[in-house]
């Protein structure tokens, strides 16, 4: 049987957790042979592939993952901080190169203040780093330097994640209104 | 006087806290439990036979025919579910007059009686722990209010919103700024920064040991206050001041990270795959590590007896070996001359000695030179070959 070129890759970058970004090399492969993937990693490890035209990523089975919790929280916080602050934090995800320096400062001074110092992962400055070098093995983030990096396109996930979280909400405390709508 | 032990009490309260938990909500909302509202709750949980326990345990008293969750219990239920009540700031500012009144009295009383005197800094330390308490109550509350407006979940027109948001500026946020407002002559933070200071002087200078530690216990918890109010300060100014230009805009995306924050360990968040890593160390690490552990748990009793056998008692006497090689410096291959001392004396060479000679090697004394070229020594012991470079041992240097 012929595999897709760039199989390996694809199978290792996925398995590892890792979201593939429509610039890589090995994306327009997965997104060719999309029946292909969707099948294989199914029968394969019962995995379920996502592939937007953006990224691509496998979903997992536990609901209680802590990485995804962790990120979950930096994002909500900067992107509140981010407003807070009078910036626009769609834009500012979108292009913007943050430094380590401005995310200590925004997340020190935060009104999270007592959720921050009780999450393991954002702590401080070095659970920050360490939590940001996960983000950046995932490819949520690419570090352009040393301190300082940018969010990729997958940030998108946490965003339809508070979107779809602000419906349901809404849903449950104006049930007329959205039934209108 | 309550007959229940402490811990009876408690157990009550675990075994019915959705009970307490429904009496403290209608009591949250309406200031007092109506009779109606109370044997409502008791019968939704089916639980009219704890009316006389709720009693008994003090937790609820009649106020007429309603009744009434007592005032400990109710700050506790207010602790536990971080529901508090927004007060008016006129409710905290009334700490600045029992604080400056106490600091008053410590100041002009301070050569009079000594027991009086304790008692006052005790005092004084209990208004201000109350204070500092009511402080992040309020703050957190008014927190929580001013992001119920930015998430704006219930999507209130714009001027509603203003209309709410210059409320709370009004009658809560701003006049709390006054009170903590360090800058403020007037302020109670200011008055304790006066306080702070003057216990600092004292813990240093008082004649009396015991009145002096009283000083530093209060200047070590006002130094701790100051910085929980300036946090909070900072909270008011960036926050919740500036609220009214906050509103103007909203989103649907920080209208969902707002909620998310509110219970971020309640929430599912994106199922992302948990990445393997390949570790260094093998996967059953631990588990080998344990057993190798529990080994040792059970130790079993080991009984020795000893021998009358003959057995070979050979000790290494570092210093002759060490005068010996000295003695016949320069020595050219060191591994063969260790094999030859030992044939002097036995008949074979047992590994074990062969290797407590060569630890002569080690010595920093001597001046050891490994070979330019491979070349190499054969010595046979009793159960092994050994193959080693052939070292020289040179004689030092004069200096």
């Amino acid at each position: 049987m012929v595999y897709p070129t760039h199989h390996k890759r694809i199978v290792e970058d996925l398995m590892g957790g890792k979201f593939i970004l429509s610039n890589e090399d090995h994306y327009n492969s997965l997104k060719e042979n999309d029946k292909f993937y969707q099948e294989f990693f199914k029968l394969s490890f019962d995995l379920e592939l996502v592939i937007k035209p953006e990224f691509s990523y496998l979903l997992s089975k536990e609901s209680q993952e802590n990485f995804s919790r962790d990120v979950s929280i930096f994002v909500a916080i900067l992107c509140y901080e981010l407003d807070k602050d009078g910036q626009n934090f769609m834009e500012m995800l979108d292009y913007h190169e943050f430094n380590y320096e401005e995310i200590d400062r925004y997340f020190e001074n935060s009104s999270f203040i007592d959720l921050i110092e009780n999450n393991k992962t954002l702590k401080d400055q070095d659970s920050r780093r360490t939590l940001i070098n996960g983000m950046a093995r995932r490819n949520i983030v690419h570090k352009s330097f040393e301190d300082r990096f940018v969010f990729t396109q997958a940030h998108r996930v946490f965003i339809e994640f508070a979107k779809e979280l602000a419906m349901r909400k809404m849903a449950v405390s104006q049930p007329e209104a959205t039934n209108e709508n | 006087m309550i007959k229940a032990e402490p811990r009876t009490i408690l157990n009550f309260l675990h075994t019915y806290f959705d009970v307490v938990r429904d009496l403290f909500e209608f009591q949250s909302h309406d200031g007092l439990i109506s009779k109606e509202a109370f044997d409502m709750i008791v019968k939704k949980h089916g639980q009219q036979n704890i009316v006389g326990k709720l009693k008994e345990y003090r937790i609820v008293r009649n106020i007429g025919s309603d009744y009434e969750m007592r005032d400990v219990y109710f700050k506790m239920m207010e602790f536990l579910l971080f529901e508090f009540k927004p007060l008016l700031p006129e409710t905290i500012e009334k700490y600045k007059g029992a604080i400056s009144e106490l600091y008053m009295k410590i100041r002009l009383g301070e050569n009079h009686d000594r027991e009086i005197l304790q008692e006052r800094i005790k005092n004084i330390s209990h208004q201000i722990r109350e204070f500092v308490d009511l402080v992040e109550r309020n703050a957190f509350r008014l927190l929580s209010e001013t992001r119920d407006l930015k998430s704006n979940i219930e999507r209130v027109e714009y001027r509603d919103k203003v209309h709410k948001a210059s409320f709370w500026i009004e009658y809560y946020i701003l006049p709390l700024n006054k009170i903590l407002d360090v800058n403020h002559s007037e302020s109670v933070t200011n008055k304790l920064v006066e306080v702070s200071e003057y216990a600092n002087r004292k813990r240093l200078d008082f004649g009396d040991e015991t009145i002096r530690t009283e000083f530093e216990k209060l200047y070590s918890q006002l130094i701790q206050t100051n910085q929980d109010l300036l946090r909070q300060s900072k909270i008011l100014t960036n926050e919740l001041l500036p609220l009214l230009e906050r509103i103007r805009t909203e989103s649907l995306i920080l209208t969902g990270f707002i909620e998310f924050l509110r219970h971020p360990y309640r929430t599912q968040t994106p199922p992302l795959l948990k990445g393997s890593r390949t570790m260094v160390y093998a996967k059953d690490m631990l588990f080998k590590v344990k057993e190798f552990f529990e080994q040792f748990e059970n130790q079993e009793s080991v009984y020795y007896e000893e021998s009358d056998a003959q057995f070979d008692k050979w000790i290494f006497d570092r210093d002759l070996f060490k005068t010996q090689l000295n003695a016949e410096l320069p020595v050219k291959d060191f591994f063969g001359w260790c094999s030859q001392m030992l044939l002097k004396e036995f008949p074979n060479i047992e590994t074990e000695k062969f290797f407590a000679i060569t630890g002569l090697l080690f010595d920093e004394d001597l001046n050891v030179e490994f070979p330019k070229k491979d070349e190499r020594t054969i010595i046979e012991t009793l159960n092994s070959r050994i193959n080693l470079p052939k070292i020289k041992i040179e004689t030092p240097a004069k200096i």
